[in-house]
C-alpha cells in the first residue's frame, strides 16, 4: 500500500489531457492542465506564487475581506441542487468501494463455511455490482462537480465584470492595481477548484465516515465508534497539519522563493554586464545563499506536511487494531459471528481513503481564500456605502457643452486621502494645455478626476453646469476622452482596437489615423493589415508602437475634451515631441480642448499654458502665448522604429 | 512524453538520492502490505474458522500488527519529510544550470527569446517539478516496486487470483492509450476552443478600467457572458472526453479486485483453498492497484514537470559557442579594427548595424551615433566579444602590426582590459561603495580617488543624498537607485579604474545640463590620461567631444543579401 495523502481517489485528476492530447501537445497540456476549469493558463502560476496578496498599509491596496471564501461562493451562484449531486455521487463512489470490501469480507468467511452456492449468489452479484458501481459513479461524480464549478465560474466572471463596470468613485482604485485584475483569471479558476477540488471532497469525506461508521456499528456498536474516532483523528489532524504546513510556506517560503526569482531575473537581465564586469561568479553565489534559506524553510515546511500523510496511517492501523482488538472481545463474547468478525475488521481499511484526501482539500481552501478575497474586493470596489446613491448619479444622459472647469477639486482614491487638493484649472474649447511634476506627484489622478471617472471628494469638475461624474457613461465619452498611460490594447483587430474610442470608425479612417502617428509602415507589414488580430496585452507589440496605437485612439476620439497621460513615453525625445504637436494641433483645428500630462517639459511645447503639479497642488510654469507656427507634423520623426524607446527614460528604482 | 526523463537522473543529484530513497520505500511498504495481510488474515481467519485463539496468541498478533503500522507511519513520513527538499534540490541544479548555459549563450541567444524561455523557467516553470517529484514520481516507483512485488506473493498465495490481477493490470494503459488516440482530434480542438475563448473573457474584463474611461464598459457585459458561456461548454467538453481515460482506469482496478474476491470465494466455497489465503488475497488485491490509481491521479503533475524539464533540457542542448584561448594583446596600446561588420537583428529581417566598419585608435576618443535601432548597443556586444558578427569580423591590432581575430582572444583576458558603463546598470547587493569598488566580501575605505571619480561622475550628490552614504545598502533588498543614478555609478566606477579601453553608452541620457556638462568634462579627462574611449552617443553634445563619430545604420535584410 502506498501514501494516500494526495487525493487518491481522484483518478486521472483534473486535466483534459489524460490522454493522447497530452503526449501530443505536451506544451498545450502543460499550460492548461492543472486544472480542466481554468479559465487561462494561468493557474500553475498562480498555485507557485500565492505570496502577492496585498496587506498592508498602501493606500491603493484593496481593503481586506471577511469571510472570504463564503462571499466567493455567494458570488459563483452555485446550485445547491447540483452541489448536492455532485456530493451525491462522490459518496456514491466511495461507498461502493467501502461495500465492495465488506461484501468481499462476508463473501469469504460465508464462502469458507461452504454453504450451498445459491447462498452465495447474492454477495457475488453484490461485490460485481459494487465494483462497477465504483467506476462509473466515479466518472459521473468528476462530471457533475466540474458542472457546478463551470457554472459558478461563468457566473463569477460576468458578475465581477457587471460589478466592476458598474462600480463607482474609489472603485477605481481597484484599477490602479494592474496586477490585480492581470491575475483576476487564476484568481476565478481558484475559487472554481475550490468547489471541485475542497467543498466536494470535504463534503463526501462527511457523509463517508458517518456511513461508514454507521455501517460497521450495525454489528457492533464499539467498533463503529472506534472507526468514527480513528477517522475523525485523520479529517481533523490531516487538514490541520496541512494548514500548519501552509501558514508556515507562505511566511517563510514564499520570501525566500521571490528573492530566488528576483535573483535569477537580475542574472538573465544583466548577463553581459557582470560577465565582463567579472561578476557573474559573485552573482551565483548570491543566488546560491537564497537557494539554502529556500532549502532551510522547505525543511520546516515540510515537517508537518510529513505529519500530515502520516497521520492516514496512523489513522488506518489504529482503526485495524481497534477493530481487531474489539471484534475479537465480541466474538468470544458471542455477540458477532465470525463472518461479521471479517466485514467489521476489513470494511473500515476501505474507508480511509475518502478523508485521506481532505489534506490536499485542506491545501486547495488555504490557496482559494487568498483567491477569493482579491476578487471580493474586486467586486465591492466601487459599491462602498458613501458612494452616492446611483439613483441621483445617472441623472445626466446630455453631453453638456462649455469649458471644462475644476473648481477646488480635490480628489484621491481612497476617501480621506486626497492626492490632489483644491486645484483650479479651466480648459476651453480649442485651448492646449500641459501638466508636468515628478511622478507621484498625482497628475494621473488629477486626469482621472477631470475626466469624472472618480468622485471629487470636495469641489467639482465640470462642463457647462453639469458635473462630469454625474453623467451617464454614454454621454461622459461624448464630452470627454482618457487615454490612460497603461490602457488596454484588446486581443482583437487593431480597427476594432481603435474603435473603442470611436464606435462608427470607417477601414479608411482607421489607416489615415495609423499613418498620422507614424505607424504606417507597421500597418503595411502586418499580414492581414488593418484586420490584424493583436495578441491580448500587445505583447506582441513594441512600447512605442502601443504607444502610437494608443494615440490614434485619442485622434479618433469624438469626445469634446481629451485628456493624454504620458503621450511621449516609450518614443524618443523628437518622436515624443512631433507627436505631441501633431495631437495638439489636431484638437485645436478640430475645436477641441486637450490636456497632456508629460514628465518632459519640453514635449509641453505647443501647448498654451503648462502647470505643475508638486505635492497634490497646482502652479503654473508657463503662462499662455498664442500658437505661431503650425506644429512640425509627426511622419517628419523619423522611421517609426527608430523612434520607439523599449525602456522609459525615468528612473525605475528596480535593482 | 516520457513518465521519467533519464536526463533528470543523470544531471541532478539531489534527484538520484531521492529515487533511490523513494525506491527503498517502496519495497518496504510492499513488504509491510504483504505481513499486515498475513498477519491479519491469520487473525481473522483463525477467529472466523473457530481455531485456537488463546490471550497470548491474539496479543502476539496485535504486536505484530502494530509493528507493521508503525513501519508504514515511517515510510509515509520519510518519503513526505524528504520529497520537498529533494525537488527543491533538484530545482536549484537545473536552474544553475540553465542560468550558466544561457548566460554563456551570449546577448544574441537571449534577445532571441532565450532570455523569455530562461527567466519563465527558472522564476516559475521549474517549480512544476515540486509537484512532479513530490506527488507523481513516489507512485510512478511504487507502480515498479509495489505492484510487481505484491503480484509476486499473491502468485505464491493464490496464483489464480495473481493470474486474474497480471491479465487486467496491462489492460489499464491499453485502455487509455486507446481512449486516448480516439479522442485526441477532437480534444485538441476543444482545448484551443476553450483555450481561446477564455483568453477573450479575461480580455475584456482586465481591459475594463480602458474601456470605462472611453465610455464603453456596458456593451461588452454581454459579450462577457456569451463568451463565458462558449468557454463553459468547450471546457465541460473538453473534461467529458478527458475524463474517460480516468474512469477506464478506475473501473478496469476494481473490477479486477471484485474479480479477485469472487473467484476466491467461490473457490472456497467448493473447497480448494483455504480462508487464510483467501483473505490474504482480497486485502493485497486493492493494494496491488493503488499505485497505478494514484499515477493516474498525479498524471498533471507529471505533465507539468515533464514540460519544464524538457524545456530546461532544449536549451541545454543548445551548443555553446566556442571561445577563444589566445590572451589579449595589451589595449593601451592596441588598435581594434570592425571590418564591414553586420548583424542580424533577432527575430527580423534586418541586420543592426550593417556594415560597420571604423578602427578605434589607442587614445582617441570616437562617438557611434544613429538612431534608435540602428544597432550600437549591438556594435558594443560584438567589441566586447558578446555578439559574433554574421559577416565581416573584428580585428585587434598590436602595436607592431600583428593583427588576431577577436573571436580567438580569450574573453577574461579582454574583459580585463575593458570599463564598460551600459545604459542600465546593475546593483548586486550589498552597499554603494561595494558595488563602486566590486568588492563585496569586506567593507572598503573610501579613498580621496573614489572620492574624486565620484566627483567625476556627479555621483557624490547621490551619495550625499543617501540615509547612510557610501554604506547604503542598495540593490535587492536594499534602496533602490534610480537609472540615472545607477549609470552615474557606473560612470564613477569607469572612472576609478585604469582599464585602457571605457565604454560608455548613453552616459548622460538622464541628466540635466549643469550635470551633463560636468561628466562631459570629466570624459575630457579620461581622453587627456590617454585611454581609450567609446561613446553611444544621440546627443550633439557628446559628438562635439568625440575625435571620430562613426555613423552606425541598419538595413533590411534582403537589401543587404542580394
Amino acid at each position: 500500500m502506498s501514501r494516500r495523502t494526495g487525493a487518491p481517489d481522484r483518478g486521472p485528476e483534473a486535466h483534459p489531457t489524460a490522454g493522447a492530447a497530452a503526449k501530443s501537445t505536451p506544451k498545450a497540456a502543460a499550460s492548461t492542465s492543472s486544472t480542466a476549469i481554468s479559465a487561462t493558463a494561468t493557474s500553475t502560476a498562480a498555485a507557485a506564487e500565492p505570496r502577492t496578496a496585498p496587506t498592508g498599509p498602501d493606500p491603493n491596496t484593496l481593503p481586506a475581506v471577511r469571510r472570504p471564501l463564503r462571499r466567493a461562493v455567494a458570488l459563483t451562484g452555485l446550485k445547491t441542487g447540483q452541489l448536492l449531486a455532485a456530493v451525491f455521487f462522490g459518496a456514491l463512489t466511495q461507498a461502493a468501494s467501502v461495500a465492495l470490501a465488506g461484501t468481499s469480507a462476508w463473501l469469504i468467511v460465508r464462502a469458507s463455511q461452504m454453504p450451498p452456492v445459491l447462498s452465495l449468489q447474492v454477495a457475488v452479484v453484490g461485490v460485481r455490482a459494487f465494483g462497477i458501481t465504483r467506476g462509473v459513479s466515479r466518472y459521473i461524480e468528476r462530471l457533475t462537480a466540474h458542472r457546478v464549478a463551470l457554472n459558478g465560474m461563468t457566473n463569477l466572471r460576468v458578475r465581477l465584470y457587471e460589478r466592476m463596470a458598474a462600480g463607482t468613485g474609489a472603485g477605481a482604485a481597484a484599477f490602479k492595481r494592474g496586477d490585480v485584475l492581470a491575475r483576476v483569471g487564476a484568481d476565478i479558476d481558484d475559487v472554481g477548484d475550490l468547489v471541485v477540488r475542497g467543498i466536494i471532497p470535504a463534503a463526501v469525506a462527511a457523509v463517508l465516515m458517518i456511513g461508514s461508521a454507521a455501517a460497521v456499528a450495525a454489528f457492533l456498536p464499539v467498533a463503529g465508534l472506534a472507526v468514527f474516532a480513528c477517522l475523525a483523528l485523520v479529517a481533523v489532524g490531516g487538514p490541520a497539519a496541512t494548514f500548519r504546513a501552509a501558514r508556515l510556506s507562505e511566511s517563510m517560503a514564499s520570501a525566500a522563493r521571490a528573492d530566488v526569482s528576483a535573483s535569477c531575473l537580475g542574472i538573465i537581465e544583466n548577463a553581459s554586464e557582470l560577465r565582463v564586469g567579472g561578476q557573474f561568479g559573485r552573482a551565483m553565489s548570491d543566488l546560491k545563499a537564497q537557494e539554502k534559506r529556500l532549502a532551510t524553510a522547505t525543511d520546516a515546511v515540510a515537517k508537518p506536511s510529513a505529519l500530515a500523510a502520516s497521520l492516514t496511517e496512523i489513522g488506518t492501523g489504529l482503526a485495524l487494531i481497534l477493530t481487531l482488538v474489539l471484534s475479537a472481545a465480541a466474538w468470544h463474547a458471542g455477540a458477532i459471528t465470525a463472518t461479521e468478525v471479517a466485514v467489521i475488521v476489513l470494511m473500515p481499511l476501505a474507508a480511509f481513503e475518502s478523508v485521506a484526501g481532505l489534506p490536499a482539500a485542506a491545501a486547495q481552501v488555504y490557496k482559494s481564500r487568498a483567491a477569493a478575497a482579491r476578487i471580493v474586493a474586486l467586486s465591492d470596489a466601487g459599491h462602498s456605502p458613501t458612494s452616492r446613491p446611483s439613483a441621483k448619479r445617472w441623472r445626466n444622459d446630455h453631453a453638456p457643452e462649455g469649458a471644462l472647469e475644476a473648481k477646488g477639486l480635490t480628489a484621491g482614491w481612497q476617501e480621506g486621502r486626497p492626492v490632489v487638493s483644491g486645484i483650479d484649472l479651466r480648459l476651453a474649447p480649442g485651448e492646449a494645455i500641459g501638466l508636468v511634476g515628478p511622478s507621484g506627484s498625482g497628475k494621473t489622478t488629477l486626469l482621472t478626476a477631470l475626466a469624472g471617472l472618480i468622485e471629487p471628494q470636495a469641489g467639482g469638475a465640470t462642463v457647462g453646469d453639469a458635473a462630469l461624474f454625474d453623467l451617464t457613461s454614454e454621454a461622459r465619452a461624448e464630452t470627454v476622452a482618457f487615454i490612460a498611460e497603461d490602457a488596454h490594447i484588446f486581443a482583437t483587430t487593431v480597427l476594432e482596437n481603435l474603435r473603442v474610442a470611436k464606435g462608427p470608425l470607417t477601414r479608411q479612417e482607421g489607416v489615415a489615423v495609423l499613418e498620422r502617428v507614424g505607424l504606417g509602415a507597421w500597418l503595411r507589414a502586418l499580414p492581414d493589415g488593418i484586420d490584424t488580430l493583436l495578441d491580448s496585452g500587445a505583447a506582441s507589440l513594441s512600447g512605442g508602437e502601443r504607444r502610437r496605437l494608443l494615440l490614434a485612439r485619442a485622434l479618433v476620439s469624438p469626445a469634446q475634451y481629451v485628456l493624454l497621460d504620458e503621450p511621449a513615453e516609450h518614443l524618443d525625445a523628437a518622436a515624443g515631441r512631433a507627436l505631441t504637436a501633431e495631437l495638439i494641433a489636431a484638437a485645436r483645428a478640430a475645436g477641441r480642448g486637450i490636456m497632456v500630462v508629460s514628465h518632459q517639459e519640453d514635449t509641453l511645447a505647443p501647448a498654451d499654458r503648462v502647470y505643475r503639479l508638486a505635492d497634490g497642488a497646482l502652479g503654473m510654469v508657463r503662462p499662455g502665448h498664442p500658437p505661431t507656427k503650425p506644429a512640425p507634423n509627426a511622419r517628419q520623426s523619423g522611421d517609426q522604429r527608430s523612434g520607439d524607446q523599449r525602456s522609459g527614460d525615468r528612473p525605475a528604482d528596480r535593482p | 512524453m516520457k513518465p521519467l526523463d533519464p536526463r533528470l537522473i543523470r544531471r541532478a543529484r539531489a534527484a538520484r538520492n531521492y529515487m533511490i530513497l523513494t525506491a527503498t520505500l517502496g519495497v518496504v511498504m510492499s513488504v509491510a502490505v504483504v505481513f499486515q495481510a498475513m498477519v491479519v488474515a491469520r487473525l481473522v481467519g483463525t477467529l472466523a474458522s473457530g481455531g485456537q485463539t488463546s490471550p497470548g496468541w491474539l496479543r502476539n498478533g496485535l504486536i505484530a500488527v502494530a509493528v507493521i503500522v508503525s513501519v508504514r507511519v515511517a515510510a509515509a513520513w520519510t518519503q513526505e519529510r524528504f520529497a520537498h527538499r529533494a525537488a527543491i534540490d533538484t530545482i536549484a541544479e537545473l536552474r544553475g544550470a540553465v542560468l550558466n548555459h544561457v548566460v554563456a549563450l551570449g546577448p544574441r541567444a537571449q534577445a532571441e527569446d532565450g532570455a523569455a524561455k530562461a527567466a519563465q523557467l527558472v522564476t516559475r516553470g521549474l517549480d512544476a517539478l515540486e509537484p512532479y517529484f513530490t506527488r507523481y514520481l513516489p507512485q510512478l516507483l511504487m507502480v515498479v516496486t509495489v505492484t510487481p512485488i505484491l503480484l509476486i506473493v499473491a502468485g505464491f498465495v493464490d496464483w489464480i487470483a495473481a493470474v486474474i490481477m497480471f491479465v487486467t493490470i496491462p489492460l489499464i494503459p491499453v485502455f487509455m492509450v486507446l481512449i486516448g488516440r480516439l479522442t485526441e482530434a477532437y480534444s485538441a480542438r476543444q482545448l484551443r476552443t476553450m483555450t481561446s475563448l477564455g483568453a477573450q473573457v479575461m480580455d475584456l474584463i482586465t481591459g475594463l478600467p480602458t474601456l470605462k474611461a472611453l465610455g464603453r464598459e456596458k456593451g461588452p457585459a454581454r459579450r462577457v457572458r456569451r463568451l463565458s458561456q462558449a468557454h463553459q461548454k468547450a471546457t465541460f467538453g473538453t473534461v467529458r472526453i478527458a475524463f474517460m481515460s480516468g474512469a477506464a482506469l478506475e473501473l478496469i482496478a476494481t473490477l479486477s479486485v471484485a474479480l479477485v474476491a469472487v473467484s476466491v470465494g467461490l473457490r472456497l466455497q467448493a473447497g480448494h483453498m483455504a480462508l487464510v489465503d483467501g483473505l490474504a488475497i482480497i486485502m493485497i488485491a486493492p493494494e496491488l492497484f493503488l499505485p497505478l490509481r494514484n499515477v493516474g491521479a498525479h498524471f498533471h503533475a507529471s505533465a507539468n514537470g515533464v514540460a519544464a524539464s524538457n524545456r530546461a533540457f532544449e536549451l541545454l542542448a543548445i551548443p555553446l559557442p566556442v571561445v577563444g584561448q589566445t590572451p589579449a594583446p595589451d589595449l593601451a596600446s592596441a588598435a581594434i579594427v570592425f571590418e564591414d561588420v553586420s548583424v542580424k537583428a533577432p527575430g527580423r529581417d534586418y541586420l543592426a548595424p550593417a556594415d560597420l566598419g571604423f578602427r578605434l585608435e589607442p587614445g582617441s576618443l570616437t562617438a557611434l551615433t544613429g538612431p534608435n535601432g540602428a544597432g550600437k548597443s549591438t556594435a558594443v556586444e560584438v567589441l566586447l566579444g558578446l555578439t559574433r558578427p554574421d559577416q565581416g569580423r573584428v580585428l585587434v591590432e598590436t602595436a607592431d602590426g600583428e593583427a588576431v581575430e577577436l573571436t580567438q582572444i580569450d574573453p577574461a583576458s579582454w574583459w580585463e582590459q575593458i570599463a564598460w558603463a551600459p545604459q542600465r546598470p546593475v546593483l548586486l547587493p550589498g552597499t554603494v561603495i561595494q558595488n563602486l569598488l566590486e568588492v563585496y566580501d569586506s567593507t572598503p575605505a573610501v579613498t580621496p580617488e573614489v572620492a574624486k571619480a565620484a566627483r567625476a561622475a556627479a555621483f557624490d550628490t547621490v551619495v550625499d543624498e543617501l540615509p547612510q552614504g557610501w554604506n547604503t545598502l542598495i540593490g535587492q533588498g536594499g534602496v533602490g537607485l534610480s537609472v540615472g543614478q545607477r549609470q552615474r555609478l557606473a560612470l564613477a566606477r569607469a572612472f576609478w579604474s585604469d582599464r585602457p579601453l571605457v565604454i560608455l553608452d548613453e552616459p548622460t541620457a538622464h541628466l540635466d545640463p549643469a550635470t551633463e556638462a560636468r561628466i562631459l568634462e570629466s570624459i575630457a579627462a579620461l581622453h587627456r590620461q590617454g585611454r581609450t574611449v567609446l561613446l553611444v552617443a544621440h546627443r550633439p553634445s557628446l559628438l562635439s567631444q568625440a575625435h571620430q563619430a562613426v555613423a552606425v545604420r541598419s538595413t533590411a535584410f534582403s537589401e543587404a543579401l542580394p
